[in-house]
């Protein structure tokens, strides 16, 4: 099992970091405009020397749309999980940390709002405020938000019965050194796993609002876009949702990957 | 451009709508009456009241199921249909209708004089919130005088009055007392009535036998929703569907060239624009819309959007209207020129940014956007997209009037003073661009007044000019449409209604 | 007993919550449904007439009321925009959805806990490898593109099965089976790593028992210790955490029905959505948080002690 681990880790790492990579240089190599220029002779074209993964129903080159796709992709996931974190975070701890009435009446509606599937929240959230990129980012960041506190409130929860933090109480520590010295750090380990995983739901969302034309907007190249383009086309040119498809795939697939490792690393509970 | 012109000639010159036919063997045969037609429908239905549904979707079902006091032909003419004739007034104020005889409604009653006040009344209700409340604005009074006699008494001259009644539902005759009903159950006179719809799924009709201009050959229609356009193209050739509407733009040609199905493809299904608020300062300067319009190369677009299933033209109106202004050309694309337009009214590349909001309703629209935006973007404009959904684009563009630039289309109005009034007068229903032109409003409302067809021309050519010379909206194309079907269905050239949008299943048959 | 009651209060207040929350988000919606009937037919007379006589034009707390009253006494209204009333369109809805929900977890069950159990097996070994691997693959590949990849193969490239539409199961069961199997199908690849996980840690616990060896012990064929002895006990987790991504699975519906046009409870959430249908929208949308909560509870209720690791919904 250390040697399957090992190589997840490799390759969860590996694909995450070429992702990135894509995401952060392609814009260096590639320039914007590639992504949108149409070439109304050559539309869904299968790859070739020209085009290297084909072309789309506007004569676009996938290649660059792919590349530059990664991004869009990456941040809005990392924005919306950051903005989930800044939400949720204090709810947990304070959930957690003070418990008793305020606890309780958080968790109720927590768990109300658990009760939403989060993809429905996200997209009902998308259409009232309007789809755009920045909304589409608030929209998937609350959607995550009660989920996230929740895990956090638990762990909080669990972190204060320690006898530790107990002997830290009774020795007169206040609530908000208490909270910055000993519940944070504790928490961060299985925030990180949880972030991890929320990254690749968040691709994923973003990919399925898109898809249903409430999230990212044309002409920017998002993946999920590209594959509700591709629809129409399936038959005609199947690589237009295969291209997206795949490079969805890997992104989701690095994240899992570096999630399950991180909490085989960070949480040894849930081995 | 010559190509262009020779297309836009073709259409003008021809005298009804121009329909092109695929080959079929069926035409020549004797029909036969049974069986039930599966139709795969492009959109769903909604609200299934005639008075109130204003989609063309809906419509386009209903219609089968309802009659119209007068309809027109394919000369675009003002014909009975349940009145067997009217008359006019010289003074244009009084409009008598003679009612056909033994005309049944599908609940088994006799149209007489009652029904047709009862509509009418109901129509011009507000409380009925109907689409067309705006066509009985100049009447006075409805009476009957006897039970196969209506009169229409008017306030004041309304030239267009009698083709705005022929037009679109507005003269559908109900039965008396049935309005409450009619969104979930409508009763009409028409050649189908209806069974049931399951709600996003199918609409199921059935032959009214009692149909007073002979009942339809097929024992009924089943219109299956299914507004994926690969999937309904599927279903017709896998023999699951006898028929779709709307075939895919891009599959067109292939499916045209398939001996295994029926083809029919006709110009103008409806027309689409780019439009500009004029609220919006950037767009009242004349010459930053003309820029805009010489941004735009029209016939790349329309092969880019709509794959070549459409003709390029200069104005809105109905291609066999009279009034239509055939020495328009539209600007062709002039990029560096647009620069300098835009330059010269103070917007130097790089310094202009433009929000287009377009609906997802219509995908072709979507595709329009992104090529209008990389033209704009190569004339120094950063032009952002917004995708909206149907509900939004009403909300925001329609009503709220809160856009900078969009892009819509109409189904083809022929009738000019509702396409001109309508959509450029700066109290028309349909000006949602806020174009406050006072030329335009002086020639709409004398248009209206005018009796004298060739003076009535002569004033909505000159509307169409100042339009285009003041690019007030740029106008594109119209749009083909199209139907296919299997070798089966018979009667394929009488489906299509002169009014482009319709479709009229009374004399189309299935070989058994 | 007292438990049993304060879960019950607890459940009145939680849908109480989700009442508020649907009403308040709904409400926050641009666009009203006049508009959407009228479409760029509407004229302002027209328009403000039929909001009037639909009751939109009432204050906000007046239409709370009357939505919460109607949901309580079974009158739901009608859908504004279909004009026809929302409970039995629901109730058909849910039928068809049902169905995908049925089908779903019998195929995800049904790849999983062979899955599951053979890597549990083999643990640590290629078997134990494969599995793993395929089970991340289910998570990772988005189940719309796994639909389209269906479309593809099965409906387009093969012609097996027809790519959308919905048929009712009571006028034709075969036909709704065949439609409902690749939305299914897409479903039930992606569901099926949790399981196959679950099953796999599940078995992986209990074949380290006691009376496993025993039976080990006293000669009986590995099959039948496995599948006969084993399985059973390793069940029960497997149908919790099924029951748990229930929720999970109410979002991941929207996305397929309505890319396979299966007119069950997310397409009609999603064509609300569209529409602005807010009635619908708010039947729709508490139904399936009331359902999404009321299954989670029947879960709890069976299996009091949640383990950890079913934590990620």
């Amino acid at each position: 099992m250390r040697k399957f681990l090992s190589t997840k880790a490799l390759i969860g790492l590996g694909l995450v970091l070429t992702v990135v990579a894509v995401a952060v240089l392609a814009p260096f190599f590639i320039p914007p405009e590639r992504a949108t220029q149409m070439v109304m002779t050559a539309r869904l074209q299968p790859p070739s020397f020209d085009f290297l993964l084909g072309t789309d129903q506007l004569g676009r080159d996938l290649f660059a749309r792919v590349m530059l796709g990664a991004q869009t992709s990456l941040t809005i996931a990392v924005l919306a999980v950051g903005m989930s974190i800044v939400l949720g975070l204090p709810l947990g701890i304070i959930s957690g940390y003070y418990g008793g009435r305020v606890d309780n009446v958080l968790m109720r509606l927590i768990d109300a709002l658990l009760s939403f599937p989060i993809l429905l929240l996200a997209l009902t959230i998308s259409a009232v405020l309007g789809p755009n990129l920045q909304n589409t980012i608030i929209a998937i960041g609350v959607a995550f938000t009660p989920f996230l506190a929740r895990i956090v409130r638990g762990e909080a929860l669990r972190i204060v019965q320690m006898p530790y933090v107990e002997a830290a109480r009774s020795a007169g520590t206040r609530d908000l050194q208490m909270i910055v010295r000993h519940i944070l750090p504790n928490v961060m380990p299985a925030l990180i796993v949880q972030a991890t995983i929320s990254l690749a739901f968040a691709v994923l969302a973003e990919a399925a609002l898109s898809f249903l034309g409430l999230g990212t907007q044309p002409p920017q190249a998002s993946w999920g876009l590209m594959i509700q383009a591709s629809r129409q086309f399936l038959d005609l040119a199947p690589w237009t949702a295969l291209v997206p498809g795949c490079a969805l795939a890997i992104t989701i697939l690095g994240l899992n990957l570096l999630g399950d490792v991180l909490r085989d690393v960070l949480d040894p509970r849930a081995r | 451009m010559k190509r262009r012109d020779f297309l836009v000639s073709t259409i003008a010159a021809s005298a009804a709508l121009w329909i092109g036919f695929g080959p079929s063997a069926l035409q020549a045969q004797e029909p036969v009456s049974g069986g039930t037609l599966v139709w795969g429908h492009s959109e769903t239905t909604q609200n299934l009241d005639m008075h109130q549904t204003g989609t063309a979707s809906t419509s386009r079902v209903l219609q089968n199921i309802h009659d119209s006091i007068v309809t027109i032909n394919s000369d675009m003419e003002v014909v009975p249909q349940l009145a067997e004739s009217f008359e006019i007034s010289d003074d244009g104020l009084t409009y008598t209708f003679h009612l056909r005889d033994g005309v049944m409604f599908h609940d088994g009653s006799t149209m007489t004089a009652e029904d047709v006040v009862y509509s009418f009344e109901r129509l011009r209700d507000p409380e009925t919130g109907a689409v067309n409340f705006e066509v009985f604005n100049d009447v006075e009074a409805i009476e009957a005088p006897d039970d196969m006699t209506v009169v229409i008494r008017m306030s004041r001259p309304n030239a267009p009055f009698l083709a705005r009644v022929a037009e679109n539902g507005a003269g559908v005759i109900i039965p008396a007392g049935s309005g409450d009903i009619q969104g979930e159950t409508p009763i009409g006179a028409g050649a189908f009535e209806f069974v049931r719809r399951e709600f996003g799924n199918e609409v199921e009709l059935a032959r009214f036998d009692d149909y007073w201009d002979g009942p339809a050959y097929l024992d009924g229609i089943l219109a299956r929703e299914i507004t994926e356009p690969t999937v309904r193209l599927t279903g017709l050739r896998t023999g699951e569907l006898h028929f779709i509407n709307d075939i895919p733009a891009e599959r067109v040609a292939e499916v045209e060239a398939d001996p295994d199905l029926q083809v029919v493809t006709w110009a103008p299904l409806n027309f689409d624009f780019v439009n500009f608020n004029h609220d919006v300062e950037l767009f009242q300067d004349p010459r930053v819309r003309q820029a805009f319009d010489l941004i735009i190369d029209k016939e790349l677009l329309m092969q880019g959007a709509l794959w070549g299933q459409g003709t390029t033209t200069p104005t809105p109106s109905f291609p066999n209207d009279a009034s239509r202004n055939g020495d328009l050309v539209q600007r062709a694309q002039d990029i560096e020129q647009a620069r300098a337009l835009l330059a010269e009214a103070g917007y130097p590349p790089g310094t202009l940014n433009v929000v287009f909001k377009v609906t997802t309703n219509y995908p072709y629209h979507v595709e329009s956007a992104q090529i209008i935006a990389e033209w704009a973007r190569q004339a120094g404009v950063n032009m952002t997209i917004e995708q909206l959904t149907w509900a939004d684009w009403l909300s925001q563009v329609w009503v709220d009037r809160d856009f900078e630039m969009t892009m819509m289309n109409f189904f083809t109005i022929w009738e000019p003073d509702r396409l001109y009034y309508s959509l450029y007068h700066t109290t028309g229903g349909f000006n949602y661009r806020n174009i406050s032109d006072p030329l335009i409003d002086e020639l709409a409302e004398a248009a209206r007044g005018e009796v004298d067809p060739d003076a009535r021309t002569e004033i909505y050519q000159q509307i169409q000019q100042h339009i285009f010379d003041e690019a007030l909206d740029v106008l594109l194309w119209y749009r083909n449409g199209s139907i296919a079907a299997q070798p089966s269905v018979g009667g394929l050239d009488t489906v299509v209604h002169p009014n482009g949008s319709n479709l009229n299943f009374h004399r189309v048959w299935l070989q058994s | 007993m007292v438990y049993l009651v304060n879960r019950l209060l607890l459940v009145v207040l939680t849908l109480f919550v989700i009442s508020i929350v649907t009403f308040g988000i709904t409400n926050i919606l641009p666009g009203d449904v006049a508009m959407m009937i009228m479409g760029t037919q509407s004229n302002p007379e027209a328009l403000e007439g039929l909001r009037q006589s639909l009751g939109l034009n009432d204050p906000l707390i007046v239409q709370y009321g009357r939505w919460i009253g109607g949901l309580l006494s079974g009158q739901w209204g009608e859908s504004l925009l279909f004009n026809e009333p929302i409970a039995p369109l629901i109730s058909q809805k849910m039928l068809a959805s049902g169905l995908i929900v049925v089908m779903t977890m019998a195929i995800a069950l049904l790849l999983a806990i062979p899955l599951g159990v053979w890597a549990a097996r083999h643990r640590d070994r290629w078997q134990d490898t494969t599995s793993s691997t395929a089970a991340l693959l289910g998570l990772s590949v988005p189940d719309f593109f796994i639909g389209i990849m269906l479309i593809l193969l099965f409906a387009a490239y093969l012609g097996w099965l027809p790519s959308s539409g919905f048929v009712d199961p009571t006028e034709d069961f075969f036909g709704a089976v065949r439609h409902a199997f690749l939305p299914s199908l897409a479903l039930a690849l992606g569901l099926m790593a949790h399981l196959t996980r679950m099953t796999r840690s599940a078995m992986i616990g209990i074949l380290n028992q006691e009376f496993i060896r025993v039976a080990r012990a006293k000669g009986l064929p590995e099959r039948t210790v496995v599948w006969h002895y084993a399985l059973p006990n390793a069940i029960g987790p497997v149908m919790t955490v099924a029951g748990l991504q229930i929720g999970f699975l109410f979002g991941s519906i929207i996305v397929i029905e309505s890319l396979f046009s299966y007119t069950g409870m997310g397409w009609l959430t999603y064509q609300a959505l569209l529409n602005r249908d807010i009635p619908l929208i708010q039947s729709t949308v508490f139904v399936i948080a009331a359902v999404v909560m009321l299954v989670n509870l029947a879960v709890d209720l069976l299996y009091r002690v949640i383990d950890p690791r079913i934590r990620l919904g």
